[in-house]
């Protein structure tokens, strides 16, 4: 059954304008990042970079930086064009990877997202079709792919959708509508539909239909016959999330991504008019030929991806290792799906001391910068790298075997705050490890649910 | 299935479309905001801190500098006992009033750096002295910004020597007389000029401008008044007021000689009060000139619902309370914090933790409940 599906074929078209859509999105997402100075802002004036677990050796690279983000939007746009497009796919990947690995400060769901797209790009024939290399060699045009070649990456969009509506299924949004009843009031003005932000049912409702929204629309996505409702309720939904809050290129990408699901006829039009203003001639690259991957390619990739899926569906659970409260201590939060379900805030001071009496309250700004800090204050893996860095800066100061103790003060959701940290014990000491972190005081509440 | 599916799809559009329409609808019958302290509605929150606090209190504040410029240039013009006596009761008048604008840290006071120039200390004598030395110094460069404002003055009035009689000498006799009342006067003449740009822009458009801006993105009125406000109660009340002096930030070690007029002595504490006074105004939205109040950010907080899980107290009463309490706590010190620091420098670290607790409660619990952005980049809420 599972050779039968894997000799499954479907036109090309749906793959091809994916990779035109993904690297034109991605090259105006760089361009953006560029203009806003975002680079300078985030990547080379902070002083200490918040490094992923393992992942130390990536950092940015002083003022060559710039030239892995001139690097990122060239091969976004040589893959969009379908030009050298296995080296630029891999290119993308590597750079934009590596980018989103510099400092875990500016982590998002939705670039993790565009990271997992762009790595299972690297091995799809996206450019045997209606792009630059197959305009160049005509023996590598090929009208009719793999039909699991877009199944995945449609699996990967659903995956986002269902994990995110799992992670929905919680005390504090469902039965409180949290944390959209503090954001709502707060966007009162918006035009048209502000007025209803004032009532705390909204919030409610906004919290049930995004649920829903998020665990059902894979499914009518998928569905031919609720297609065209499934992309009506994409764009609405992901337009208002625009309008309401600041989360970028997201929204966009969302629907651009979508469109993946559309039949291969659909994409042929859109093929046909972009044909029309490039003057590409009608049929350029319809040559009916089939791509095949090698045996042994076959093989590799079935086993590849199927770890690859399997790790997709485990990676967002592995939060049940650990016994502590998830939104309070994020110990397994990332890389889940959890997208807009906490407000939370934090104040954390630290104050470092050694054996001969020496004694100081750390000034973060000296070390962070405003977004490092808001980052640090509340979540437990940060405050232990930061107090690290701390024990080390005062070592080189001359403090003899430093100790670092933490006074933070954390409010999640609209609880009034609590002590984070057990304000006793040196942090100085403590390893970082994948372990339950035992100085996170518990939160004085539960949250039920994924 | 999939006809449920349908139909499931038909109800989610027809719902929304239902909600645009409600909305439609549902904005001709919204409370009139006038008289309603429970409408969310920061239009009203902005009108009348712009209206009723912050452009009466920079009047305020006019008036008394108005005295102090008039009083100094009678100082520089004759330097004798009685003209410095009334330049040093000006002087007063006008640090302590100062401290009911200075919380202002947003908008026009932000943009002119207007705190930089005119509160920043312990001053420094060493780069006042060079400055008198040199007579061209360019009091815009933030390397002057401790050499000039109401400590430089302090210093310049009260510490330049040790009786009121060798002042007025520092002043009137010697080779270097001259260039030190030019000093004097050139202090005066920047704060004068730094004062003005910020009471003509408030005086001017922007007191419309501050109000029409009711988003709470980064950049509106809101966002920037908040962040304004609390940090200007973290940084400059409780730490550069009472924490710093008290060495709370340097366990073990404490520095009487930076406590705010230092020269004075028997003010700091006034000036310490008077500020935590006019935040607690300010909280409350107490007219500066009646003693009314407005819709104020308690109102905002108390509005949004924001409260204790537990005990069901709301955030913005938890929040009074513990003004009153640090206020308490300031009650509780000598009016000459450098002798307090001095004699018995716990009551000064009580009255810091106490305000630790406020700073917290300001800067986490309430810019939370108020979705209040302090980031400029992107996020995905978590």
């Amino acid at each position: 059954m599972l050779k039968a599906y894997l000799n499954k074929t479907q036109h090309a078209a749906p793959l091809a304008i994916f990779r035109i859509v993904t690297g034109c999105m991605l090259f105006l997402s760089i361009l953006r990042f560029w203009s806003n100075g975002w680079i300078y802002e985030l990547y080379i004036k902070p002083k200490f970079f918040f490094s992923f677990y393992g992942l130390e050796f990536i950092k940015p690279l002083g003022n060559y930086t710039y030239l892995l983000f001139a690097i990122c939007a060239v091969s976004a746009i040589f893959v969009a064009i379908g030009w050298y497009y296995r080296q630029a796919s891999v290119l993308l990947f590597a750079s934009f990877t590596y980018i989103e690995l510099m400092d875990k400060s500016t982590y998002l769901n939705h670039y993790y997202f565009i990271s997992l797209v762009l790595f299972i790009m690297m091995f799809l024939p996206a450019e045997r079709y209606f792009s630059v290399d197959a305009h160049q060699k005509k023996e590598k045009q090929a009208t009719f792919i793999p039909k699991w070649n877009t199944d995945m990456l449609k699996l990967m969009v659903f995956i986002l959708y269902f994990y995110a509506g799992l992670a929905k299924l919680n005390s504090d949004w469902l039965f409180h509508a949290l944390p959209l009843k503090i954001w709502l009031p707060a966007r009162n003005q918006t035009p048209i539909i502000g007025g209803l932000f004032n009532y705390e049912i909204t919030a409610y409702v906004f919290c049930w239909v995004g649920c829903l929204y998020d665990l059902s629309i894979g499914f009518f996505l998928w569905n031919k016959k609720t297609r065209w409702f499934a992309y009506l309720s994409v764009v609405v939904f992901h337009g208002l999330t625009a309008v309401l809050f600041p989360i970028g290129m997201f929204p966009y990408i969302m629907m651009a991504t979508a469109l993946l699901f559309f039949s291969a006829n659909f994409h042929l039009k859109i093929i046909n008019y972009l044909s029309k203003i490039f003057k590409i001639p009608e049929n350029r690259f319809n040559t009916n030929k089939i791509f095949n991957y090698s045996p042994l390619q076959q093989k590799s990739l079935v086993a590849l991806f199927t770890i690859f899926l399997a790790l997709q569906l485990l990676i967002p659970f592995r939060y049940m290792l650990y016994k502590n409260e998830l939104f309070w201590t994020e110990e397994g939060y990332r890389f889940s799906w959890r997208v807009m379900l906490m407000e939370k805030a934090g104040y954390a001071q630290f104050t470092v001391k050694d054996d001969t009496g020496k004694a100081e309250v750390v000034n973060n700004q000296e070390f962070l910068t405003l977004l490092q800090e808001k980052m640090m204050s509340t979540q437990p893996d940060f405050i232990l790298q930061y107090a690290h860095l701390i024990r080390d800066t005062y070592t080189e100061r001359g403090y003899k075997n430093p100790q670092v103790y933490g006074d933070v003060y954390v409010t999640l959701n609209g609880r009034l705050g609590q002590i984070f940290v057990d304000p006793k014990v040196d942090l100085a000491k403590q390893k970082d490890t994948f372990a339950p972190k035992s100085w996170i005081l518990p939160l004085n509440d539960e949250i039920k649910g994924f | 299935m999939q006809k449920a599916q349908l139909n499931w799809i038909k109800g989610l559009c027809l719902g929304l479309l239902a909600l645009v329409f409600f909305v439609g609808c549902g904005k001709d019958s919204q409370p009139t905001k006038e008289e309603d302290s429970n409408a969310i509605d920061r239009k009203a929150l902005l009108a009348n801190l712009a209206d009723n606090i912050i452009v009466p209190a920079y009047a305020d504040f006019k008036l008394k500098f108005d005295v102090m410029l008039a009083k100094s240039d009678a100082f520089a013009a004759q330097p004798n006992n009685a003209n410095l006596l009334a330049l040093r009761t000006a002087w007063q008048e006008a640090y302590i009033t100062w401290q009911k604008v200075e919380l202002f840290d947003f908008g026009p006071g932000q943009t002119f750096a207007i705190r930089s120039q005119f509160n920043i200390y312990p001053t420094s004598e060493t780069v006042i002295q060079s400055n008198i030395t040199s007579g061209t110094a360019n009091l815009d460069l933030p390397a002057n910004y401790a050499a000039q404002g109401f400590p430089a003055l302090d210093y310049l009035i009260n510490g330049v020597a040790n009786s009121d009689a060798e002042i007025v000498t520092y002043y009137s006799t010697g080779a270097d007389a001259t260039k030190r009342v030019n000093y004097l006067k050139k202090v005066i003449a920047q704060m004068n000029t730094t004062f003005t740009s910020v009471y003509n822009a408030w005086e001017g458009d922007f007191a419309e401008t501050f109000k029409s801006k009711t988003a709470i993105d980064a950049g509106s009125s809101t966002s920037t008044l908040i962040n304004g406000f609390v940090l200007n109660y973290e940084r400059y009340i409780r730490s550069g007021k009472i924490g710093i002096p008290a060495g709370v930030l340097t366990p073990g070690t404490t520095f009487p000689e930076k406590v705010e007029a230092f020269y004075k002595k028997d003010l700091s504490l006034t000036l310490a009060k008077t500020a935590q006074q006019a935040s607690f105004d300010f909280y409350n939205g107490k007219a500066y000139n009646a003693n009314t109040t407005g819709y104020s950010i308690k109102s905002y907080l108390t509005s949004l619902g924001a409260k204790d899980a537990t005990s069901g107290k709301l955030l913005a009463d938890i929040i009074a309370e513990q003004f009153e309490a640090c206020a308490r706590k300031l009650d509780a010190l000598n009016n000459n914090l450098n002798s307090q620091v001095i004699n018995n420098n716990q009551p000064m670290v009580d009255a810091f933790n106490e305000m630790q607790i406020l700073v917290k409660l300001l800067k986490v619990d309430m810019t939370s409940a108020m979705s209040i952005t302090i980031s400029y980049t992107d996020n995905d809420g978590d």
